[in-house]
């Protein structure tokens, strides 16, 4: 009820406007700052590269605050470009891929297009294109979503698989290979959550598709790669192969309790999985399983972000030197944030280092890094849209009906009808 | 526990009379049913409460896992709350703006308050009923013109930008008239007869008499202001200004949370609206019940 302000309230506001008491200074000048969301990954990684700048710009600095949520962020940044005013907004701010054309196509002119001073080339290529907007590259592309399928080697030994019969393989295999999993040690193969669509759009993803077409109009009924996954989706269960969960922690503590066999997932769920060291050796990554069909390939992403500078920036020149510089520039600076923080950029360089060429014990001491890598410039480009987060819900509210075996066909068309709804 | 007992006395007063009357077993297991219910209905509203405060002493994993009993990881947990978040300048905001903010609200609400309740005129109705009408508009439809106000005030992330929009609160407007209806106008007239002025009849009669009203209000507008989210994400730009509320929204939101850490700063952020509350628990009650006796 508090909230709610009273004409009255905003009067006062105004009369008192003089009186600037408990105001704080803006960011001075040489001081880059950064919105970040969380403090161990993102933060702490720009930490860094920002103070391997200082140590050669002095006059550099840098603040980057960890102290909001994704969803905070994307809050702020939309109340306060539409009220057109960039008072206290950063230098840099991090947007996660799929939401940014939301963004840079509400906002023409928020945002510099960095690919007028960086080379884009250097970049995984579907990092690039989901900030491509009008022609202009406008991110510095920073972590990748490159998945894989990660899965409890010990219990799929034990069925009788070694790591060469989960290398590309498509999904329907994965769907025969879990029963005989469930079968001989009677493991379940995944866990799931109806509430998120991840699974389904790094399936769409492999074959180059996603929910829209090139004029961004909704591209569901006809979509070919999304029927297919909404199958696949529904095979895993009826095969009686998954279990349900809900919530993000449920959902870790499943596979990681090892409860199930495997979790087809993006490269930053390794940090969650490692920090069981009990269960060293006992892991392994295989390339993620692809649809049945012509197009779709053994590589896919979920998740992943970067780095936009805002226009209103006072200190634009140096946050693009920056960005240019460390992360468009510095090899051994994406070895260090694999090593400490478990990221794995967009640099399709950095392959080339000391860090990227290491086994892991962990994963049976196989070269993980240079797998997913291998992985990460095989991702097909696709155009996120705007509307995104919109399809999503809409898929979400057909999956129960899905699983139980419903006709995918009119659940396309009862996605298609929700999102046209929701888009006007 | 006291439902239980309590069910148990009903239940065998209930058998003593039944034994006259053929209705009675339908009325036993009426009230059985009854708290049954409200055995459910409390379990309900006190798990949250209990697993907040269960939680914050063990450690994420255990949590994750459904453990439900106390563990050995408060120390732990307060380690790292403290650690990770400037716990003082936060909870300092918090309390400040929350001070302040209830403060400025009962002052400037009340005074509404008795104001249309005690000088009556149709215009004054109109006004009140357009203020009324204000309440159904929603809060995230004012937000973008009200950051453009206190943005070009040159107000962005300060405590002032906070607390301003909240201060003339309607609801609590029209709860000090509701209120105010019951205060007897005797008082008023002999209070005018002995030569108070109007000022002097609201501080020193008005004031006292009401007191329950301002302890009521004071826990409704002390709590809706440590809990306020949504204008304070927007308007708060640093960390060093941001409220615990906002804080621990961006600890969930982690990668991988501490699940042991985020419920012991939940805990701790929970503290200071019980304590009002149960100092003020009394006239709470009273105020709500009416305040004039």
């Amino acid at each position: 009820m508090n909230r709610i302000a009273s004409r009255r309230g905003r009067l006062l506001g105004l009369a008192l406007a003089g009186i600037s008491f408990f105001s704080v200074a803006a960011a001075s000048a040489g001081e880059i700052s950064v919105w970040v969301w969380d403090k161990a990954f993102n933060g702490n990684t720009m930490r860094e590269a920002g103070a391997l700048y200082t140590a050669d710009h002095p006059d550099v600095t840098f603040n980057v605050d960890d102290s909001a949520s994704q969803d905070d962020i994307r809050a702020k940044l939309q109340t306060q470009l539409l009220a057109g005013s960039t008072d206290g907004l950063p230098d840099i701010v991090l947007i996660q891929d799929d939401i940014a054309q939301k963004y840079l196509q509400s906002f023409p002119g928020s945002f510099e297009p960095l690919s007028d001073s960086i080379d884009m080339s250097v970049f995984a290529p579907y990092k690039v294109a989901a900030a491509t907007y009008d022609g202009k590259s406008y991110s510095l592309p920073f972590d990748s979503g490159v998945t894989g399928l990660f899965y409890r080697s010990d219990y799929l030994e034990a069925a009788g698989f070694k790591a060469a019969d989960l290398k590309d393989i498509t999904w329907d295999r994965l769907v025969e290979i879990g029963t005989e999993v469930k079968a001989k040690t009677g493991h379940l193969l995944l866990d799931l959550d109806l509430n998120d669509t991840g699974v389904i759009r790094m399936m769409m993803q492999s074959a180059g598709q996603w929910y829209f077409n090139a004029d961004g109009s909704l591209h569901v009924i006809d979509n070919a790669p999304l029927k297919k996954a909404l199958e696949t989706y529904a095979k895993f269960y009826q095969a009686g192969l998954v279990k349900p969960v809900s919530g993000w922690a449920e959902y870790t503590g499943t596979f990681t309790s090892g409860e199930v066999a495997a979790v087809p997932v993006g490269v930053w769920i390794t940090a969650t999985i490692k920090a069981n060291a009990d269960q060293s050796g006992k892991w392994a990554v295989a390339p993620i399983p692809r649809l049945d069909m012509e197009g779709s390939v053994n590589a896919s992403n979920q998740g992943g972000s970067s780095w936009y500078v805002l226009s209103s920036s006072d200190n634009k020149a140096e946050a693009i030197d920056f960005l240019k510089t460390v992360w468009a520039g510095n090899k051994d600076f994406y070895q260090d944030i694999l090593i400490k923080r478990g990221a794995v950029g967009s640099l399709l360089a950095a392959r080339e280092g000391d860090a990227y060429k290491a086994s892991d014990d962990f994963f049976g001491g196989a070269p993980v890094w240079q797998d997913f890598s291998t992985w990460l410039s095989q991702i097909p480009s696709v155009d996120y849209g705007t509307f995104t987060a919109e399809v999503d819900s809409a898929v979400q509210a057909q999956l129960p009906g899905i699983i139980a075996g419903g006709d995918i066909d009119a659940a396309l068309q009862a996605i298609n009808d929700q999102a046209q709804q929701q888009m006007q | 526990m006291t439902s239980t007992t309590m069910a148990e006395n009903t239940a065998s007063a209930a058998t003593k009379v039944g034994l006259a009357t053929g209705a009675a077993p339908f009325r036993l297991i009426r009230r059985g049913l009854v708290y049954l219910l409200l055995s459910i209905a409390a379990f309900i509203s006190v798990f949250p409460f209990y697993w907040m405060v269960v939680g914050a002493t063990n450690p994420s994993a255990e949590i994750i896992k459904g453990k439900a009993t106390l563990g050995g990881s408060l120390l732990t947990n307060a380690a790292t709350f403290f650690a990770q978040v400037d716990a003082p300048r936060i909870f300092f905001n918090s309390a400040f703006i929350a001070v302040i903010a209830t403060a400025l609200t009962l002052a400037i609400s009340s005074l509404a308050g008795y104001g249309f309740e005690m000088f009556r005129s149709r215009v004054r109705e109109r006004i009140f009923g357009l203020l009324l009408l204000l309440l159904s508009i929603p809060f995230a439809a004012m937000m973008v013109p009200l950051f453009v106000m206190f943005s070009q005030a040159k107000l962005v992330n300060t405590y002032v930008a906070v607390i301003l929009p909240t201060v003339a609160s309607i609801f609590i407007i029209f709860y000090f008239r509701q209120a105010t209806k019951a205060f007897p106008s005797e008082l008023r007239d002999a209070a005018k007869i002995d030569g108070l002025k109007e000022w002097q009849i609201f501080l020193f009669v008005y004031l006292p008499v009401m007191r329950s009203t301002y302890a009521a209000a004071t826990i409704i507008v002390f709590m809706a202001n440590w809990n306020n989210y949504l204008w304070p994400l927007i308007v708060l730009q640093t960390a060093e200004n941001k409220t615990i509320t906002l804080i621990l929204s961006a600890l969930t939101s982690a990668y991988t949370p501490d699940y042991g850490m985020i419920l012991f700063g939940t805990v701790l952020a929970t503290l200071p609206t019980l304590i009002i509350f149960f100092l003020l628990q009394r006239r709470f009650v009273e105020g709500m019940l009416g305040a004039v006796k």
